[in-house]
């Protein structure tokens, strides 16, 4: 059999030794815990922050666009200087984001010279016969997005949510805008248009540049 | 032990283990760029992915060299790919004391625990080429805009391969936010077009010989592919010679990214269908200068720079080489 516990000893003794350890122990791993749970870094704020590219384009096409046309280059201004210097066209007219692909921002109004498969080209008023090209076929990149240096690569999560931008301004461009274009614009046709474009080099030969076209109206 | 002593020993158990894993209090915001007080070591780490690969050698080396022409003493670390081996890079650098970093990264989320540590140490970390996915931990990254130049090579792609075809998608690294930024600039124009269909999608981590291994088993299956999209050059010229070897390099045609040396080349004999060219040089001598810029008192840097990139054909290949474009710096 085994021994007894003497009842003349007091009961709480051990537990005042046993509650003194557990103090002294949970004092010293609440300043030197064994391990420490950390939040992920930015986790905090993910949920407010998610970034919806469909939602901001919408916005951005309806808000700040339209008003941002008044600011474009005039195509006719455009294309005498792309003839006389194209270097000079970009420094002067041209925009881009850090070390990025510059652009330009033109409008303008001119009569449709051409109806092709994927282009529609324009004379422009005032531009001493040169003629742009406005894309109708699909439209892919860039030159939405930083077309018209509105939108800043820092004002965004991440690079891939700023390219999330691009894809969903593209599919409104082809939602929004082509459609009628392709509808209005036959050969002859006075247009008011305004649109981007990559600020490459001029072709050799047919039109200058290939626009992107944000906006379109038969006059 | 009587039966009322086990459940206060587990309480007590109980309350050991939380207090074990409370909570950290949160970390102190990290000082702003402008309270980081003004670097006094003269010496700037490059720590690179990998110095297996030309393109890289290029950034670090014209890295190296930029920070030396600006007077400082500068040392290229090699991380060979491994995030480990670039974790004991930042201890190494941290209590050596440098001053600054030139950073090309391993992985686009686990290295910015490193950043962060450099950063608390009062180092100031600029990427360069590869993207951390995160905008408060490095000084600014250099970085190309990968995506546009894949948009541009899909056009080259379909213009090149047509509407109809079958092909396969060689990978980068899967932890690089530059292999996404590729491939969905890539699918973005590609996938417009239902008759082209990809056969394989499979990751070659960036590499020559692995690419040339996946390649090889993938024509096994699919020998009747069109066309190869790879995420660098290294993987396109790893894909040329599992195509030569499998007698078919002259009747798949094969897009690169990077605008390495041999690819230019390859393009130029016709080789190679296309490639984009980064500008390593330029992102290397901007990283070192926006370093000096700090040594120099300047903290208020953009967080992403993009760099533009370029597509290399057949057409325009004789403007290009030495890792840019002729007679440009």
């Amino acid at each position: 059999m085994g021994a007894r516990a003497n009842p003349d000893e007091p009961r709480g003794l051990p537990w005042v030794w046993l509650a003194g350890i557990a103090v002294a122990l949970t004092g010293a791993l609440w300043v030197f815990p064994l391990w420490r749970v950390l939040p992920l870094a930015g986790s905090g704020s993910v949920a407010a922050t998610v970034f919806n590219p469909a939602g901001f384009a919408a916005r951005f096409w309806t808000e700040t666009l339209p008003s941002a046309r008044t600011k474009a280059v005039d195509a006719a201004v455009l294309a005498v200087a792309l003839r006389r210097d194209p270097a000079e066209a970009a420094r002067l007219y041209a925009h881009a984001v850090g070390l990025g692909t510059p652009y330009y921002h033109v409008r303008g109004t001119g009569r449709v010279t051409a109806v092709e498969r994927n282009v529609i080209v324009v004379a422009p008023e005032g531009g001493d016969g040169v003629t742009l090209a406005l894309e109708t076929g699909p439209i892919f990149g860039n030159t939405v997005r930083d077309g018209t240096a509105l939108l800043n690569v820092n004002d965004f999560p991440s690079l891939a949510d700023f390219n999330a931008v691009s894809t969903e301004l593209n599919r409104l461009v082809e939602e929004r805008v082509l459609p009628e274009l392709r509808r209005q614009a036959t050969v002859g046709t006075r247009l008011e248009f305004a649109g981007c474009a990559e600020a490459a080099d001029p072709a050799a030969s047919g039109p200058l540049l290939t626009l992107i076209p944000l906006f379109a109206e038969a006059r | 032990m009587p039966r009322s002593t086990v459940p206060r020993a587990l309480a007590l158990l109980g309350a050991l283990l939380l207090a074990a894993c409370k909570p950290s209090t949160p970390a102190a915001p990290q000082s702003t760029a402008s309270a980081n007080p003004p670097a006094t070591s003269h010496r700037v780490a490059v720590v690179i992915s990998t110095l297996n690969n030309p393109w890289f050698v290029v950034l670090a080396d014209n890295a190296r060299d930029r920070a030396k022409e600006l007077g400082y003493e500068a040392v290229v670390f090699d991380s060979q790919n491994d995030p480990a081996k670039e974790a004991q890079h930042f201890d190494n650098l941290i209590a050596s004391g440098y001053g600054a970093v030139l950073f090309n990264c391993t992985d686009a989320k686990g290295s910015i625990a490193n950043v962060r540590r450099a950063k608390a140490a009062g180092i100031p970390v600029f990427c360069m080429d590869r993207e951390i996915e995160a905008s408060d931990a490095a000084m600014s990254q250099v970085l190309s805009d990968n995506y546009s130049g894949c948009v541009a090579l899909g056009q080259y792609f379909v213009k090149q391969v047509g509407e109809t075809g079958r092909y396969v998608e060689l990978l980068g690294l899967v932890a690089d936010t530059n292999t996404w930024n590729r491939s969905k600039g890539f699918h973005s124009v590609v996938d417009r077009f239902p008759g082209l269909k990809m056969v394989a999608q499979q990751s070659a981590e960036f590499d020559r010989t692995k690419a040339l291994e996946v390649l090889e088993s993938i024509l096994q299956a699919n020998p009747d592919i069109n066309a190869v999209f790879c995420g660098n050059d290294a993987m396109a010229m790893g894909a040329y010679q599992a195509l030569l070897a499998a007698g078919k390099a002259d009747k798949v045609k094969v897009f690169g990214f990077d605008g390495a040396d041999d690819v230019v080349k390859s393009v130029a004999e016709g080789k190679i269908a296309a490639t984009v060219m980064q500008f390593p040089k330029t992102m290397a001598r901007t990283a070192a200068e926006n370093a000096d810029k700090y040594f120099k008192g300047e903290r208020n840097f953009p967080q992403r720079l993009p760099v533009a990139v370029e597509l290399v054909t057949a057409d325009n290949v004789a403007k290009y080489g030495d890792y840019g474009r002729k007679g440009k710096p």
